[in-house]
């Protein structure tokens, strides 16, 4: 089950992706047991979040407008990442930024403490930054040369697939200096109140409804010199497989952990089945 | 924790609202905490359903359930025997039982946790009133029970019956001034009404919300409380009503 990405080994190419798992410490045993961990988004400055609504769901999935609620990175890095890393060490921090100077200088209050970054350039449900420096190529590269100018750990770029070609702004990124790739990120969805007329939330789409598309996004990206991280509705471990097969490298398990927060351990056991 | 129960019992209370029992021992949880029911194994609907729970007796445990939507309809389509699959106990319930002349203020299935509650005080000696309000009398739940344990049980319906009213309105007919501590559980509105009475002793508020993990991951279920978003499934579903800013 071993992999090796990055000249790194993980245990299992199972990894939790960013965001529904929080920092992971719920759930010792599950965030233990994954090939690497990938924390919530981490800005410069502490950040509240949405207001409420914050989760409405769809068929087979769910929308989410947390709006990135973190400590902040002094915060993150003094209290939180310690513990993370008692648990399992391979851990990445997501990075996400609202403006360009902002992630090198996450990146560089946390240092070396952590296997690597994951850059959100994808992030639906911010004003600012976010999404919209993953659907123009010029930004995302920018973001990339800015960062790894400020560490020389694994980075990691986590790409939209929202109204743009996720394929042109990954070759971008790698040839800007990234290590490699991760999708998709949420899909734009929204829902509306019947009663008000006005919408009830905008935000990002997630769950087994979106996994179609994602495997495409991450088989759109087969030639890419870069590994990926596939992602988007992982369920089982047939799901985690069709990600293999579609070109990634490992697989990051997102929104089952809400229905069943023991899943990531169910499917690495069902894996191992696979494998044996 | 995840649980895998067998379903012993389930029944019908009242007009869209059913219990369902199963037993699961040394559980020992506090009124307003909740489980996250799995509807059924079809990844539609995906999420779990925060139930709270309504009675827990020596490893018997009562939810009472209203369909709301079709996850709790699946729910309903339950049969004794079947399995169902649970996580929790998750939240904070009311732990330690103060000794003050109480109010209960159920509205709706606001009644489920809230008959917990009342369960314990009369357990602890507590003198209670139970005051609740539905919109039609087929949905007035475990009448019998709560007339049962409590001093003084009222009931309001808000269509249909000769006397009609909301819990709100009937809370202004009565003395106020006997009781030293509130509970509430019911819709946001309710909720809202009764914090803009401003009662004279504090008020405790279970509330109720769509969870996305029910148990501390998501940061999904955002309340407002004194200035600052705090997470319905972990920091509460209980928190002082006067404390809780409602969004518009």
């Amino acid at each position: 089950m071993m992999v090796e990405i990055f000249g790194l080994k993980f245990k299992n190419p199972v990894f939790l992706a960013s965001g529904v798992f929080g920092f992971g410490l719920k759930y010792p045993m599950v965030t233990a047991s994954v090939g690497a961990f990938f924390t919530k988004g981490i800005t410069l400055i502490p950040k509240n979040g949405n207001p409420p609504p914050r989760i409405y769901e769809t068929h087979c999935g769910l929308i989410n407008s947390v709006g990135l609620e973190n400590p902040g990175v002094k915060e993150f890095t003094k209290s939180i990442l310690p513990k993370i890393k008692k648990l399992n060490n391979r851990v990445f921090v997501n990075v996400a930024g609202f403006t360009f100077d902002e992630y090198p200088r996450i990146v560089a209050e946390i240092g070396e403490r952590v296997t690597g970054f994951e850059i959100n350039i994808s992030c639906p449900n911010v004003k600012e930054g976010g999404v919209l420096f993953g659907q123009n190529p010029k930004s995302a590269k920018k973001i990339v040369k800015l960062v790894r100018r400020e560490t020389k750990l694994p980075i990691i770029v986590k790409l939209t697939a929202n109204f743009c070609d996720p394929l042109v702004i990954a070759e971008v990124c790698i040839e800007a200096g990234a290590d490699g790739i991760s999708l998709i990120n949420t899909i734009y969805g929204m829902a509306f109140d019947p009663i008000n007329k006005r919408p009830l939330i905008i935000g990002g789409l997630s769950g087994p409804a979106i996994k179609p598309f994602a495997l495409y996004c991450v088989y759109r990206l087969r030639d890419l010199k870069a590994p990926i991280i596939g992602m988007g509705g992982v369920c089982s471990a047939r799901d985690v497989y069709d990600f293999l097969l579609a070109g990634a490298r490992a697989v990051g398990v997102g929104s089952i952990v809400l229905r069943d927060p023991y899943a990531p351990l169910k499917i690495i056991k069902e894996l191992k089945e696979y494998y044996e | 924790m995840e649980h895998i129960v067998k379903i012993q019992t389930l029944r019908w209370l009242g007009k869209d609202i059913f219990a369902i029992e199963f037993f699961l021992p040394k559980i020992n949880p506090s009124p307003g905490q909740f489980f996250q029911v799995r509807t059924g194994d079809s990844y539609d609907p995906f999420l779990n359903r925060p139930i709270s729970i309504a009675a827990y007796n020596r490893g018997k445990c009562l939810l009472v359930i209203k369909i709301r939507g079709r996850g709790t309809r699946l729910l309903s389509e339950k049969r004794p025997g079947e399995e169902l699959i649970i996580y929790g106990p998750f939240g904070k319930g009311i732990e330690k039982i103060e000794d003050r002349k109480a109010i209960i203020i159920a509205g709706g299935i606001g009644v489920a946790p809230l008959f917990f509650l009342a369960q314990h005080l009369y357990k602890y000696g507590i003198d209670f009133t139970f005051l609740y309000g539905t919109k039609r009398k087929e949905e007035l739940v475990l009448k019998g029970n709560i007339i049962r344990i409590s001093r003084e049980a009222i009931f309001v319906t808000e269509m249909g019956s000769r006397k009609r009213a909301t819990v709100v309105s009937a809370l202004r007919e009565i003395n106020l001034s006997d009781y030293r501590i509130g509970y509430a559980c019911g819709p946001k509105e309710m909720l809202k009404e009764l914090k803009s009475l401003s009662l004279p002793f504090p008020v405790y508020a279970f509330c109720e919300d769509f969870l996305g993990c029910g148990c501390g991951l998501c940061l999904g279920c955002a309340i407002r409380y004194y200035g600052k978003y705090r997470r319905i499934c972990e920091d509460g579903p209980v928190f002082e009503l006067k404390g809780i800013e409602f969004e518009e």
